[in-house]
């Protein structure tokens, strides 16, 4: 058999060779045989079979998620035991089943009824149109006898191929278990693509239509770097994957050349993220995302659920720092609970700090009081905080005070608490233009270079029509960075870089040589930055900054970091 | 047997509260109907469509309607759900 290949957009550095299995969850059922040939009580028993298994699945997952996640997520469990059991559902499938339809058929018509119509209410009602659809396709499944794929237990070394990949779908993998996935649609930005990075699988998107063509039990090989996808891969394309899966991960602190110890750290959003950061030989965590312990749930977690997570990350290095970045909600990151307003830019709008400062001063409390406890837990000397999106000083002294007010309240009553060290993101050109005056303020800087090249350069993140002037490669991106490295120098003040940038191994030497002590990366490229930080020698490092400084384009610079290659 | 409730929790009757309004109906021996305060119509308490279905929030008013041996009980029981700012854990 001769290998074929289909090229795709590779969104990990990492190679997996497995064995193909599709996922389609929205697949059409088949056409239903003629009603006379349908047993209407064989269906009415087989729709009462699938309604009991459906409730026991039901069942378990609200007790796992009410174990892993919390009681509040759960709740949306009981909601769709409730539809399933729903008198007009079951009264609408029986009397679809009498009028001759199997029972599959049956469910799907009298869902889609009902979807339909709430999807017509609109607003509330159209979440639980979803609510709906979820039921709806995990009967359909049940009925149709495990001929639909089911995420959360795949055989060993399996890639998932699917057109596309929800949130709720890459939520069931079992990272353990899944040698990679590949999709139809689908950029470097994906949830999907985001998700591969910060479990370390390897993954392609975007193939295209031509995935289709790709048979159920194929051997694959996915390549995150180049983007192939290559079917039927000959023996020596296999042993090259498995050698290239076979990274070199470093699990002490690391120096550059000439001595000068550089943190490597890993970005994590959930606590999912922190095995795969210990996994690929993070000092710590440069960035947590706090925000999305508030995502995908219907109301926020408590003070002890935080406190928990804090202390879970804390403790899953060994004495490696922790920076927990307070709540970013708002711009893009929608919260369900929380009412955010309709802006017209919502990514100039009141996001960040600017909300907990403002309508968020309640969450905004709690999760102080959480922090402030985990600095005074075992690991708490490791604990950073820092707060996003700051631009004015006024606003890094309101935060600031936030923090020492909370620190009293906890004081008179008599809760264990700790200030821990404090700093805030530069990411806007506000905050790298004012970084001497921020700088006395705080104890450390981190450059969100996400949101820095998209604010430096007034070009949307995720706009692809404008992505090459988001570039961070950008000369204007590059002179925010060492404006904001400079005016911390002679401080009292470390300079970290979170975001892309800083797990970009091409850049590594640049970042050291513009002077930053920290890169903080998704997990899966820690490896490639440390080896890369190993062979930097500073005093070269700086020379090659001071050149790529002086480039009046982005070519330019790319011309200067690859000649330096 | 009747009552007129407002609906205090900021979801509405929708999500969690909707969640416990409909097993709470479950657990009595009673006929349990309700609708808009200002409408005739009434559904049944007892589905979860019905009652997420009505699109009923905050502040806003329903009719409860119960007939059955636990009628007032169920009525207590409902209104109680209905008048709790935040859903009991």
């Amino acid at each position: 058999m001769t290998e074929r290949t289909l090229s795709g957009i590779g969104v990990t550095p990492l190679s997996g060779v497995g064995t193909v299995v599709w996922y389609r969850p929205d697949a059409d059922l088949p056409e239903p045989p003629a009603p006379e040939d349908v047993d209407g009580d064989a269906e009415l028993a087989r729709f009462e079979d699938a309604r009991a298994a459906a409730e026991d699945e039901l069942e378990a997952e609200r007790e796992r998620t009410a174990e892993r996640v919390g009681e509040e997520e759960a709740a949306v469990f009981d909601a769709h035991v409730q539809f399933l059991n729903d008198p007009q559902i079951t009264d609408g499938v029986t009397d679809a089943i009498e009028g001759g339809l199997p029972a599959e058929h049956a469910v799907q018509e009298t869902f889609s009824e009902f979807v339909e119509q709430f999807e017509n209410m609109g607003g509330r009602m159209g979440e639980r149109a979803d609510d709906l659809r979820d039921v709806r396709d995990r009967l359909v499944r049940v009925l149709s006898d495990g001929e639909r794929v089911d995420l959360s237990s795949l055989p060993e070394g399996s890639v998932v191929v699917a057109e596309r990949l929800t949130p709720s779908d890459t939520a069931q993998l079992d990272p353990e278990r899944v040698a990679g996935f590949v999709t139809v649609t689908g950029g470097r930005t994906s949830h999907a693509a985001i998700f591969a990075r910060s479990l370390a699988l390897p993954a392609i998107v975007g193939v295209g239509e031509e995935l289709q063509s790709v048979e159920d039990g194929a051997e694959v090989v996915v390549d995150g770097e180049s983007g192939d996808f290559v079917v039927d891969p000959s023996d020596e394309r296999k042993e090259a994957a498995a050698a290239a899966a076979d990274v070199d991960v470093r699990h002490e602190s690391v120096e550059t050349a000439d001595g000068v110890e550089i943190e490597v750290a890993a970005n994590i959003g959930t606590l999912a993220d922190l095995g795969p950061a210990v996994d690929r030989g993070a000092d710590g965590v440069g960035l947590f995302r706090t925000e999305f312990l508030f995502l995908d749930r219907e109301s926020p977690p408590d003070e002890d659920e935080q406190y928990e997570a804090y202390v879970e990350a804390l403790e899953s290095f060994d004495g490696g720092r922790v920076v927990v970045r307070t709540l970013d909600i708002g711009g893009d990151k929608p919260v369900p609970y929380l009412d955010l307003p309709d802006e017209e830019n919502p990514f100039l709008g009141e996001r960040g700090i600017r909300r907990s400062l403002g309508p968020d001063a309640d969450l905004f409390e709690t999760q102080v009081r959480a922090l402030l406890r985990a600095a005074a837990s075992a690991d708490g000397a490791n604990l950073s905080v820092m707060l996003p999106l700051v631009s004015t000083v006024e606003e890094l002294r309101a935060g600031r005070e936030r923090f020492e007010s909370v620190a009293a309240d906890l004081d008179a009553e008599g809760v264990e608490n700790e200030l821990p060290e404090f700093g805030i993101m530069v990411e806007t050109p506000a905050a790298a233009f004012m970084a001497d005056q921020f700088a006395p303020h705080v104890d450390f800087f981190s450059i969100g270079t996400n949101d820095l090249a998209q604010y430096v350069m007034a070009a949307e993140r995720g706009n692809e029509r404008v992505s090459d002037l988001g570039d961070y490669r950008q000369p204007a991106v590059l002179r925010a960075i060492d404006a904001t490295v400079s005016a911390a120098e002679g401080e009292d003040c470390w300079v970290g870089m979170c975001g892309e940038m800083a797990g970009d191994p091409d850049l590594t030497e640049l970042l050291v040589g513009l002077g930053l002590d920290e890169l903080s990366m998704s997990a899966v490229t820690v490896p490639q930055v440390k080896a890369a930080v190993a062979e930097t020698d500073t005093a070269d490092a700086r020379e090659l900054a001071e050149r790529v400084l002086q480039a009046d384009t982005k070519a330019e610079v790319a011309e200067i970091l690859t000649l330096d290659q | 047997m009747e009552r007129t409730v407002t609906v205090v929790p900021e979801d509405g009757l929708h999500a969690r509260p909707a969640s416990q309004f409909v097993e709470t109906a479950n657990e009595f021996d009673a006929d349990i109907q309700l609708g808009r305060a200002d409408e005739d119509d009434l559904v049944p308490a007892a589905s979860m469509l019905a009652v997420t279905g009505l699109g009923v929030g905050h502040d806003e008013s329903v009719r409860l309607v119960a007939e059955g041996d636990d009628a007032e009980a169920a009525l207590d029981a409902l209104e109680d759900i209905l008048s709790t700012p935040e859903a009991k854990q």
